[in-house]
């Protein structure tokens, strides 16, 4: 019985053994680096590669720091590092939206900022410890067909496509994330009852769309008269079709209207290397932050001028929300449900 | 052997528990008793039902028709009835996705489900038909049943098993799909688990859902059992079986399996080609071809290493069965209806307390594929070792042939297409894995997989899409060869030299 189970016990450590030494084989295919020097960095990118890695390339151009980097959801790399423990990998989190970066701040995950990091950006577009820093921003905005719309006709307020007026005429995309974050923000500022009364209106009056995209085709082509999208998708559009070939216009609410809201992609670091907060602060530098306003037509956070035809940040004058605030969605996900906009 | 892979297989396990009493008893219900937990657990239970009902009743009849009958053109159809398994159902539910923006929720969850898995079905049941004896249902035919009687009394008994087999598989893979149901939009059980950590970051309530689908899970496994049926031993020598000529009806049933067939492979094969079109131009082909060589390696390495796993286990719950193996069986299937992201998160939270320098290489990712697949190899190789009758291993042990040795030369010869079949199928499902590779690998690391997500996260489809086709190529081959293996012996019977080395 016991030789039995030592040769049970040879074997499967036999069969170990090869998982090791096959997977080091297979780790030869991998990408290299090319080390130019000895610093490495691993960033957890939860945005996407197509944008970062030209970004990333730079940085170690300028700087001579290596990036490794890992591309996973901002969500599901959350999600890995509250599971590494005390074994963190990655020294920075690069994160496509404000939420995932609160819920790591919540559990201490993060190494406090210096201030000649945080001092860059306004206080809005930060964490209120200072444990991570928006980057780069982008804007909801009112997307109008000028055919349609009269100037003197748009609204003053998110809430005024409540009116009857609006009923099949203005788009909007229920199931995506940066309309569930702004209808989040309208919950923290207006409370459940004004949101849900709104919600219920827009179930009367909205045009439902899968995509922020779509929402903007159809108010080119005139099948709606406006819609509620975020601004670099105008852009997006205008890159390929040109500028000339627009139809749309876009439009912003009066100051401080929550359907105005700038929510930001950002940063947060997790190690104690001085290389990963020379990475962070490199993100708001120069070269970076021209890299956000021309490659991806958002909003520098740091003051750069934004992309032409473009109000600046300042002056449209978003709602006072903390954006970390923006994380748990679980009850804006249950009234959007419940109004009937998703099923 | 069993021993480690039951070890490895319970991590998740170990995992949702420590989650789930961190997380206090009353929160748990509070999570899973909400209204549209059980609302998304009513969605998931009638599509998992639905699919492997027709995944078992389509998978046998492509069976039936392709390997009993001699219905016209039967190896096109085969090859057709097989080759689905190579679309991962992400891709799949794109390319019909694209065919029209009204193709979305249950039905067409069911539709893009079933086409995936009644291959799983088809091919057990194929593998059965073919090691059973066609002669019994010639005598109760000649004895005057009907065809639907001797289907039901005779013919039925013999695949009962291995078609249950396949329908569970096909029942938990369903349970714990993601990719597909979220791009038709129907909210299933698995929507809620992903949104637990999307949109709150909440891992212990995520881990409380998961925990709702093993206990589910355990659920089909009790009954499971009752609707296997008894395992017929039979005749290890194959013969050349007669084919049933189905007369009029042959056209007919041709042409529906056909049907079946272009809609499972036409469609969505166009949509792929269409794409490529556009986005060939794009593509590099050194990273594509590092993808590749990357997606090659995982797959067969791990392919081997569960299938040595799932030998070990099989035998044992075979041989010496008791509470004990029937125990490490059910144990590793436990896990096999969780997400993937739930299984690679519990090894994150594994590895990094216990073995972190394991942590973030590939001897890890391989790791997950074998508690991920271990249950696909032991539904392939589970009847073929129990049809090699004991009696040999015990006349090769009287003549003092060793138990290792026995292995070697009575059970791996006879059940070797078995242990082959489930090989080859871990590898083709190794190939379509994305959240637990995506999770656990090398930094830098890139699959094709990986690379089809990254592609599909930024742009249109058209940039990822030679990533796919190359994807449903490849797993195509184990497809391909899965089905050969499976049909070698028909037509022909057993070639002369196999025949005198059995005999």
């Amino acid at each position: 019985m016991k030789k039995k189970i030592m040769r049970g016990l040879k074997i499967s450590l036999a069969a170990l053994a090869t998982i090791v030494t096959v997977s080091t084989m297979a780790g030869c295919a991998k990408e290299t680096t090319q080390t130019t020097g000895n610093d490495t960095i691993t960033v957890y990118s939860g945005r996407a590669e197509d944008l970062i890695a030209p970004l990333l390339e730079q940085f170690t151009l300028e700087t001579g720091i290596t990036v490794e980097v890992r591309y996973a959801g901002s969500a599901e790399l959350a999600a890995q590092i509250l599971e590494e423990g005390s074994n963190v990998r990655a020294d920075v989190f690069l994160s496509q939206d404000a939420g995932a970066l609160g819920a790591l701040t919540e559990v201490g995950a993060f190494k406090k900022l210096n201030a000649d990091i945080t001092d860059l950006v306004d206080a809005k577009y930060r964490a209120a410890d200072n444990t991570w820093v928006g980057v780069s921003g982008r804007s909801r905005v009112l997307s109008y067909n000028p055919a349609l719309v009269k100037a003197s006709q748009l609204p003053k307020s998110v809430f005024d496509l409540a009116d009857p007026t609006w009923k099949g005429r203005i788009g909007i995309a229920p199931s995506n994330a940066s309309f569930q974050s702004f209808v989040t923000a309208m919950r923290v500022i207006k409370g459940t009852d004004a949101t849900n009364e709104w919600l219920t209106a827009m179930k009367s009056n909205a045009v439902i769309f899968e995509k922020n995209g779509q929402i903007l085709d159809a108010v080119e082509n005139g099948k709606i008269s406006a819609g509620l999208i975020n601004h670099y998708y105008w852009y997006e559009r205008a890159a390929e079709v040109g500028e000339d070939k627009m139809t749309s216009k876009m439009t912003w609410f009066e100051a401080g209207d929550v359907g105005n809201l700038v929510n930001v992609a950002g940063v947060g670091v997790l190690s104690e290397k001085p290389e990963a907060s020379t990475f962070a602060k490199w993100l708001l530098g120069e070269s970076a932050q021209q890299f956000f306003v021309e490659k991806t037509s958002e909003y520098s956070l740091t003051g750069l001028a934004a992309k032409v035809g473009l109000p600046s940040l300042e002056s449209i004058q978003s709602p006072a929300i903390d954006l970390s605030a923006l994380a748990p969605l679980a009850e804006t996900l249950e009234l959007i449900r419940s109004s009937g906009l998703t099923d | 052997m069993a021993v480690v892979a039951l070890v490895v297989s319970a991590s998740p396990l170990v995992y949702l528990y420590v989650r789930l009493t961190e997380f206090g008893v009353d929160k748990v219900f509070a999570q899973v008793f909400r209204g549209r937990s059980i609302e998304l657990l009513a969605n998931s239970i009638l599509l998992t039902v639905a699919v492997s009902i027709s995944a078992l009743i389509i998978g046998s009849f492509q069976a039936w028709l392709t390997v009993r009958t001699s219905v016209r053109g039967r190896t096109a159809l085969a090859i057709s009835s097989a080759l689905p398994l190579a679309m991962p159902s992400y891709v799949a539910a794109y390319a019909f996705s694209a065919t029209s923006s009204d193709f979305k929720g249950f039905w067409a969850a069911w539709l893009v489900l079933t086409i995936g898995t009644a291959p799983y079905v088809y091919l057990a049941v194929s593998a059965a038909l073919i090691r059973s004896d066609s002669a019994t249902e010639e005598v109760a035919r000649s004895l005057g049943y009907s065809r639907w009687l001797v289907f039901k009394n005779v013919t039925w008994p013999t695949i009962r098993p291995s078609a249950m087999g396949g329908a569970m598989l096909s029942a938990l893979y369903t349970l714990s799909d993601f990719g597909a149901v979220s791009i038709l939009n129907f909210d299933t059980f698995t929507r809620a688990i992903y949104n637990a950590y999307r949109s709150s970051f909440d891992r212990s309530a995520a881990a409380s859902l998961a925990g709702i689908l093993v206990l589910i899970t355990l659920l089909i496994l009790l009954v499971e059992p009752r609707l296997r049926g008894r395992l017929t031993q039979i005749d290890s020598r194959v013969r050349k079986n007669t084919m049933i000529s189905l007369g009029k009806f042959g056209p007919v049933a041709g042409i529906a399996a056909s049907i079946w067939s272009f809609i499972g492979l036409v469609i969505p094969g166009s949509s792929l080609i269409s794409w490529n079109l556009v986005g060939l131009s794009e593509v590099d082909l050194s990273e594509v071809l590092r993808a590749l060589t990357n997606s090659v390696g995982y797959s067969i390495a791990g392919g081997l290493i569960t299938a040595v796993f799932g030998l070990a286990i099989s035998v044992l719950t075979v041989r010496h069965p008791s509470k004990f193996s029937g125990g490490i069986e059910k144990t590793v299937w436990l896990t096999h209806a969780v997400p993937g992201i739930v299984v690679a998160l519990s090894l994150v939270f594994i590895s990094n307390r216990l073995v972190p320098w394991l942590y973030q290489t590939s001897a890890l990712v391989l790791v997950a594929y074998l508690i991920l697949f271990i249950p696909n190899a032991m539904a392939a190789m589970k009847t073929p070792v129990s049809q090699v009758p004991k009696s040999m291993d015990e006349v090769a042990a009287s003549l003092g042939s060793s138990r290792l040795d026995n292995l070697r030369r009575v059970l791996i010869p006879i059940a070797g297409p078995g242990i082959l079949t489930g090989a080859a199928l871990v590898a083709l499902s190794i190939l379509k894995e994305l959240p637990a590779t995506l999770m656990l690998r090398e930094t830098g690391m890139e699959t094709l997989a990986t690379r089809l997500w990254s592609e599909t996260s930024v742009s249109a489809f058209g940039a990822a899409a030679p990533y796919a086709l190359i994807l449903v190529l490849v797993a195509g081959i184990p497809a391909w060869l899965l089905n050969r293996q499976v049909r070698m012996s028909i037509g022909t019977g057993l070639s002369e030299e196999q025949r005198m080395e059995r005999e």
